[in-house]
């Protein structure tokens, strides 16, 4: 019941942890407080090269002044600097509120930065507190990223680019992908791809996909369009809300694809490489048809299918190979089954991946 | 010694009470200048050489019973008039008077105490000795419903003012007569019966033990309010927390006896007390065992996730809007921040202050008489918290933390938990203001550190989550297990049998 002198002498000596714990963690007082109604939420951030080192571009989105005054217009801020950080220090001058790097969503680099390399980009995101690499990351092509900051007016771009997100996690658009996926694709494979965007129309331009941006060892090198960027979806596994109209027998078919895998496994003879197994299955029915098809119509249109996929596949392959880009990871991910023999090509797996023969196998199946 | 400094010092308590011998003449010097005390002399069957004095406390003793079964007896029964002086006595106290009880004292101690609590006392010329007659009036309150734990399925009785009342609604639930009822006396002035019940093969003997003894050890002037007893049987001047559960219903204060507890009753305060108390029973209501078990245990979760959000969610407002705004989802901190705009006052300030006043308005609607104090709770909480936000004097989001965490408060069962949890509330809201969500973490570690610290007649608080392997364990605190699967009492309370079913 009573604390005797024992318990005092306990409760002395957890306090005396507690402090030496909070002084041993570094902290060197209690943390600024900062009023939310002062703030200026950046949502956008497009980055470009510029000739004074690194042109900065932020927006805020629509912002909200009251509860009365819903809708104004969104904030957009840019600086241009010699470094990402001195770029960042210079927009919070410009803004009567407190910018705040938090609630950074998308990140657009544009394609001549990429051009020289992205690396110092993500460094800056992983490093910085606020930012982080949970943004979306899009590459502009054929434009800055301010261009396409500004492409989304008073309402600023990041709605657009949040519909592309939603969109693609329903198989609807292209593939996504996080400033923190591409970082640790490009630090482990030495490569990655990254969706390319595109301002699109005259005036307060509309953002649209314009298939992937490949980057090897932190530059862009080039981009997969169309059927390419189709083979590349499959590659990583996407594309599941595909349409194929195909022709059968002089009629249209319209094929919705439903699901999409492919896997990977190396061949070996002895210890060295002799090549490269793909296999693709993909799962789809039929979403529109003129009059049902019989079973060899069926097999047919089976048989369609899968040449035309398998096309996309080793075209994009083929461009690849030719980069010497592994950014699917299909060697890592046939290394899971051969681990003793992978750590002897692993160094060497991008020109392993470019000379190896490559046998693409493809199975499709309509229900 | 100064009179100032005599009148500081501790009194000893006088015993006996009233010095000196029995006799009329020193009851009468005793109740001088009380204008209830009453006497009565009576010629024994019209016999003026043989004359008899009553005595008793006007309100106290009942008029009808004094009458009838003292008085008349004593004027009209021709035996008392014949019989030899020395065995009148005698023959009073075998059966010549009708009162069931009847006792023979010779100190004036038990017979003081004895009018006060209704009895007449019956002297006779030429002898100091007297008999004592229970005649008491049974005037009191009667069994009505608890309105502080009401029933929507269950009994509908609740404890009242009367001790002895309350002793009898438990026996008639618990007949066996292994049901002990243990009578102690507090309050130099108020003199107040204090019951200590518990089962006899259950209850945990040291437990009985240590609770008489703690009750003999307190030496107040009365027993006017629960404080009274509470704040001298545990240490609780050390922490706002209830370590003393306590219920108006009498079915429950059985079900806790039947769980091995102890428990406790006094006269005037209509409620029971079971011991020890452990932070699990202040989440339980009466209901938990009509229900199905299925909802029984939802709502229990539902009462304990209450718990974290009325004692968390202003400290955790304050923290992630002031400090962590990166942690809030962007759409919520979109919202927050169109909400905040145009409002004078820093976060801190405001939910300090909207915290406050939410304490305000309840007392006030307490304070006064129901249909007004209704009326203050909707001006206060509706109409002035409508027009400071549509006057930007406060936030939205605010109100909205302010009043979630308030409303989650009354889900417990317990109002002194819920009281310790609103002090708590404030400490929690200070220390987020103070270092955002390290400070509302070393508040959350400190305040496990409270809990854990303390104890219940030799049990530990938080002893449902933290017994050792060594204590057998009960059934789990957060559900409500089916009624045949809660084979066991809990382990802590050291109960000396555990099956309670077989």
């Amino acid at each position: 019941m009573r604390r005797g002198p024992i318990g005092r002498g306990r409760l002395a000596s957890a306090l005396l942890s507690a402090v030496t714990a909070l002084i041993l963690t570094g902290c060197s007082g209690l943390p600024t407080a900062r009023e939310m109604g002062d703030m200026a939420l950046l949502r956008t951030l497009g980055v470009d090269n510029s000739p004074a080192g690194v042109a900065v571009t932020g927006s805020t989105g629509p912002r909200a002044r009251g509860l009365q005054g819903e809708g104004e217009a969104a904030l957009t801020l840019e600086a241009d600097r010699t470094s990402l950080g001195s770029a960042c220090l210079a927009m919070q001058g410009q803004s009567d509120s407190y910018v705040f790097f938090g609630y950074v969503d998308q990140l657009l680099i544009g394609q001549t930065l990429a051009e020289e390399g992205i690396r110092p980009v993500l460094d800056y995101f992983a490093r910085d507190s606020e930012l982080g690499l949970g943004a979306q990351l899009w590459l502009v092509r054929g434009a800055t990223a301010r261009e396409a900051v500004a492409a989304g007016g008073d309402q600023g771009v990041d709605s657009r680019l949040e519909t592309i997100r939603k969109d693609s996690e329903m198989g609807i658009a292209n593939l996504t992908r996080t400033a923190g996926e591409v970082y640790t694709d490009l630090l482990e494979m030495g490569s990655a791809y990254v969706p390319a965007l595109s301002p699109a129309g005259e005036g307060e331009a509309v953002l649209a996909e314009k298939g992937y941006a490949i980057l090897k060892d932190e530059t862009l090198v080039g981009f997969l369009e169309g059927e390419e960027a189709k083979g590349l979806e499959l590659l990583a596994g996407g594309a599941e809300a595909d349409i194929l109209d195909m022709e059968t027998d002089g009629e249209w078919v319209s094929v919705k694809i439903t699901s999409a895998r492919t896997g990977s496994d190396l061949s070996f003879q002895g210890d060295s490489l002799t090549g490269l197994k793909l296999r693709c299955r993909i799962e789809g029915r039929l979403s529109e048809y003129r009059q049902p098809l019989s079973v060899e119509e069926l097999k047919k249109l089976q048989t369609a299918v899968e040449k035309r996929e398998k096309t996309r596949l080793e075209g994009a392959l083929e461009q690849l190979r030719a980069w010497g880009t592994d950014c699917t990871g299909l060697g890592a991910r046939a290394a899971m089954t051969h681990p003793a023999r992978w750590q002897g090509i692993q160094e060497d797996w991008p020109e392993w991946f470019s000379q190896v023969p490559v046998e693409v196998q493809v199975e499709v199946k309509i229900l | 010694m100064s009179k100032q400094s005599e009148a500081n010092a501790p009194h000893p308590r006088k015993e006996p009470r009233i010095p000196g011998p029995l006799s009329l003449e020193r009851l009468k010097e005793v109740f001088a200048d009380c204008a209830d005390f009453s006497k009565r002399e009576v010629y024994l069957h019209g016999d003026s050489h043989r004359k008899a004095t009553v005595c008793y406390i006007d309100g106290q003793a009942r008029s009808e019973r004094l009458n009838d079964y003292v008085l008349r007896p004593l004027a009209q029964d021709p035996m008392l008039a014949t019989a030899p002086e020395s065995e009148l006595f005698d023959l009073m106290e075998r059966g010549a008077l009708y009162a069931h009880g009847c006792k023979r004292e010779t100190e004036p101690d038990p017979v003081v105490m004895a009018l006060i609590n209704g009895s007449c006392a019956l002297f006779l010329e030429g002898r100091d000795d007297c008999l004592v007659f229970p005649v008491a009036t049974e005037e009191k309150r009667s069994v009505g419903e608890p309105e502080n734990e009401p029933a929507l399925k269950g009994a509908r009785d609740s404890f009242v003012e009367s001790l002895r009342t309350n002793t009898s609604l438990v026996r008639r639930r618990l007949r066996a007569p292994e049901l002990k009822i243990r009578e102690s006396i507090v309050g130099r002035q108020s003199l107040t019966p204090v019951d200590v019940l518990w089962l006899d093969g259950i209850a945990d003997p040291d437990t009985v033990a240590l609770l008489s003894r703690r009750l003999e050890d307190i030496d107040i002037d009365g027993v006017e309010a629960a404080g009274n007893l509470e704040e001298y049987l545990v240490d609780a001047a050390k922490s706002p927390f209830p370590l003393m559960p306590y219920t108006q219903r009498p079915d429950r204060f059985c079900q806790g006896l039947l769980e091995g507890r102890v428990g406790l009753l006094a006269d005037g305060i209509p409620l029971g007390w079971l011991l020890p108390g452990t932070i699990d029973q202040f989440f339980k209501t009466g209901q938990d065992r009509a229900y199905h078990w299925l909802v029984a245990s939802a709502l229990s979760v539902i009462r304990w996730l209450c718990a974290l959000i009325t004692l968390l969610v202003p400290g955790l407002y304050i923290a992630l809007v002031t400090f962590h705004p990166e942690a809030i989802p962007p759409k919520l901190a979109l919202s927050i921040v169109a909400a905040k705009q145009e409002v004078p006052f820093s976060t801190i300030f405001e939910v300090l202050i909207m915290l406050l006043a939410f304490e305000v308005i309840q007392e006030a609607g307490l304070r006064l008489p129901g249909p007004i104090g209704a009326t203050v709770s909707i001006l206060g909480g509706l109409v002035v918290g409508n027009a400071a936000v549509e006057a930007h004097i406060v936030s939205p989001a605010v109100l909205i933390a302010v009043a979630i965490a308030g409303v989650a408060g009354y889900t417990q069962p317990s109002q002194d938990f819920g009281n310790a949890l609103r002090l708590w509330r404030f400490l929690l809201a200070i220390l987020a203001s103070l270092g955002g969500l390290t400070g509302l973490a070393l508040g959350c570690a400190g305040l496990i550190y409270h809990l854990a610290q303390l104890e219940s007649f030799g049990v530990p608080y938080l002893a449902p989550f933290t017994t050792g392997t060594r204590v057998p364990r009960g059934h789990p605190s957060l559900f409500r297990l089916p009624l045949p699967a809660m084979k066991w009492r809990d382990g802590p309370i050291k109960t000396r049998n555990r099956r309670n079913q077989r």
